[in-house]
């Protein structure tokens, strides 16, 4: 991979960045970046935290960095990027019924409709994952809905949301606070602690960063609690 | 493995929880690190108790929680510097019925409570800390019992204590270490002067999460960016200027530009920070 930056994040963390922009090529590099390291671990290295067009490599102490840069070195040469066609797809059952949603489409001058129909209607990458445990930041996002996030947030969201914010759109993983337009909301689970239980820790989270994700609009919904 | 009843939660105080030295490996499924605020102190508590550095301890915030022992053990207490009928920095043999409590503060914010045999809490995702946002981990209540693993015979070690020489005393203005963040470049020269001049006072908004600092608010050519990691101990600053250090429960990206990062040596001493004390910051050149 060429025109790509390796710098120090204080004595123990390397941050690697790949782009300035967001898009499906600098996400496509993120995990073929994670890829690698899967494959060719790093020693000494704790944490892997990838986000839009960088990853952090976090070790256990400074002396375990020099050890490994050049290997890190190799590594960055030799990843080839993953596109994102390759990815997982998950299908998720969505019911347009959201708090927010029709003020969202007042605003945006849409129907209610219009706002359900386009964001069920793309096939959408899974950019990141973060804010809570297995909440996913998906897009791209049909601009016509995109909208700043609310003015103050809630200081609950219940879990499953399905929401918008800015130029993203997720869903809650867990109960939480939160500033995105709630539109609707689904059954699956994002992060279950019972699939960790039983299935191991890697189970519990249903999505990982450049997976697929395809919405389906459904009449009705139970609720998870 | 089995475990023993040891203490009674009489009264929490300001707040309680079950804490090791946090999770590595699931930052990138947005699980935060979590683990002691101050994990030198932890460690030492453990350390004069004969445990691992990495056991369960129960982390105190301030003051006000009240204990009695259920069952013989062998304790310590490090951390802030609180006023309690127990000694503190040393190992000592606590009997069933004894009273343990913690009044005053008199500087630091967290304390560490150590029994041997480290306490007994259900592991999610390879640590016992607790995590609220995601539900891991049991929040202390007050009422609990709490457990400890069962040891081989209590007591047994020897008389351990850590020199007040050596100690960290959490009554002056610290003055951190930071390395130059991703984005220190954002912020104009006399900006980061000024983040580098300032006397920093720490917020009354301050969590787990991350503590807030109050001061001259500084400015940078850009405020908002695409989410990028950090870390803890990383200085991130928002729009209003007023720069956040975030810590053991905090996210695991942001989108705010990351001026500085604390160096790893000042993480546990900046925890014991606390809201209203002040705190600088020097560039590691």
């Amino acid at each position: 991979m060429d025109d790509v930056q390796v710098s120090l994040f204080g004595p123990r963390a390397l941050l690697i960045r790949f782009a300035e922009e967001v898009n499906r090529q600098s996400l496509a590099r993120c995990r073929g970046l994670l890829r690698s390291l899967e494959e060719n671990p790093l020693e000494g290295l704790d944490d892997v935290t990838p986000a839009y067009c960088s990853v952090l490599l976090e070790f256990r102490d400074s002396k375990r960095i020099s050890a490994q840069l050049s290997k890190l070195d190799e590594l960055l040469k030799s990843a080839q990027a993953l596109p994102p066609e390759e990815a997982p797809l998950h299908e998720i059952s969505v019911c347009y019924d959201g708090p927010d949603i029709e003020e969202l489409a007042r605003r945006n001058r849409l129907s209610v409709s219009d706002v359900a129909e386009l964001h069920a209607l793309p096939i959408y990458n899974v950019f990141l994952i973060g804010f809570s445990p297995g909440f996913p930041y998906l897009g791209p996002l049909d601009p016509r809905l995109h909208v700043p996030r609310l003015d103050s947030p809630r200081s609950r969201v219940p879990v499953g949301s399905v929401a918008i914010g800015g130029e993203h759109t997720g869903i809650y993983s867990v109960a939480s606070p939160g500033g995105w337009w709630l539109i609707g909301r689904t059954d699956r689970e994002l992060f279950s602690l019972s699939k960790a239980r039983e299935a191991g820790s890697r189970e519990a989270f249903l999505l990982r960063q450049g997976d697929l994700v395809k919405f389906q609009a459904v009449g009705d919904l139970p609720s998870l609690k | 493995m089995s475990s023993v009843p040891v203490l009674q939660v009489l009264a929490l105080g300001a707040g309680a929880s079950i804490q090791d030295l946090g999770r590595t490996g699931w930052k990138r499924f947005g699980i935060p690190p979590g683990g002691a605020m101050d994990a030198d102190s932890a460690r030492q508590a453990n350390l004069l108790v004969g445990n691992e550095e990495g056991a369960p301890v129960i982390e105190l915030l301030f003051t006000g929680a009240r204990f009695r022992v259920l069952s013989a053990a062998e304790l310590a207490i490090t951390g802030a510097d609180v006023e309690s009928e127990c000694p503190q920095w040393r190992n000592f043999h606590a009997e069933t019925g004894q009273r343990i409590s913690f009044e005053r503060l008199r500087a630091g914010v967290w304390t560490y409570l150590a029994v041997q045999g480290g306490f007994a809490g259900p592991r999610w995702f390879g640590s016992a800390s607790v995590d609220p946002r995601a539900g891991l981990g049991g929040m202390i209540q007050a009422g609990a019992q709490l457990h400890r693993e069962k040891v081989q015979r209590v007591g047994g070690i020897s008389s351990r204590f850590v020199p007040g020489l050596v100690r960290e005393r959490f009554d002056d203005i610290p003055t951190l270490r930071v390395w130059s963040g991703p984005e220190w470049q954002y912020f104009p020269e006399s900006v980061r002067a000024l983040f580098l001049s300032e006397s920093w006072l720490v917020s009354m908004q301050s969590d787990r999460a991350g503590y807030r600092l109050e001061g001259a608010a500084l400015e940078s050519g850009r405020s908002q960016m695409p989410s990028a990691p950090v870390a803890v101990g990383t200085v991130q600053v928002p729009p209003n200027g007023l720069p956040i250090v975030l810590l053991r429960d905090g996210p695991t990206v942001g989108g705010y530009p990351r001026l500085a990062i604390l160096d790893p040596s000042a993480i546990s001493r900046f925890t014991q920070c606390a809201p209203g004390t002040c705190v600088q910051f020097e560039l590691v050149e």
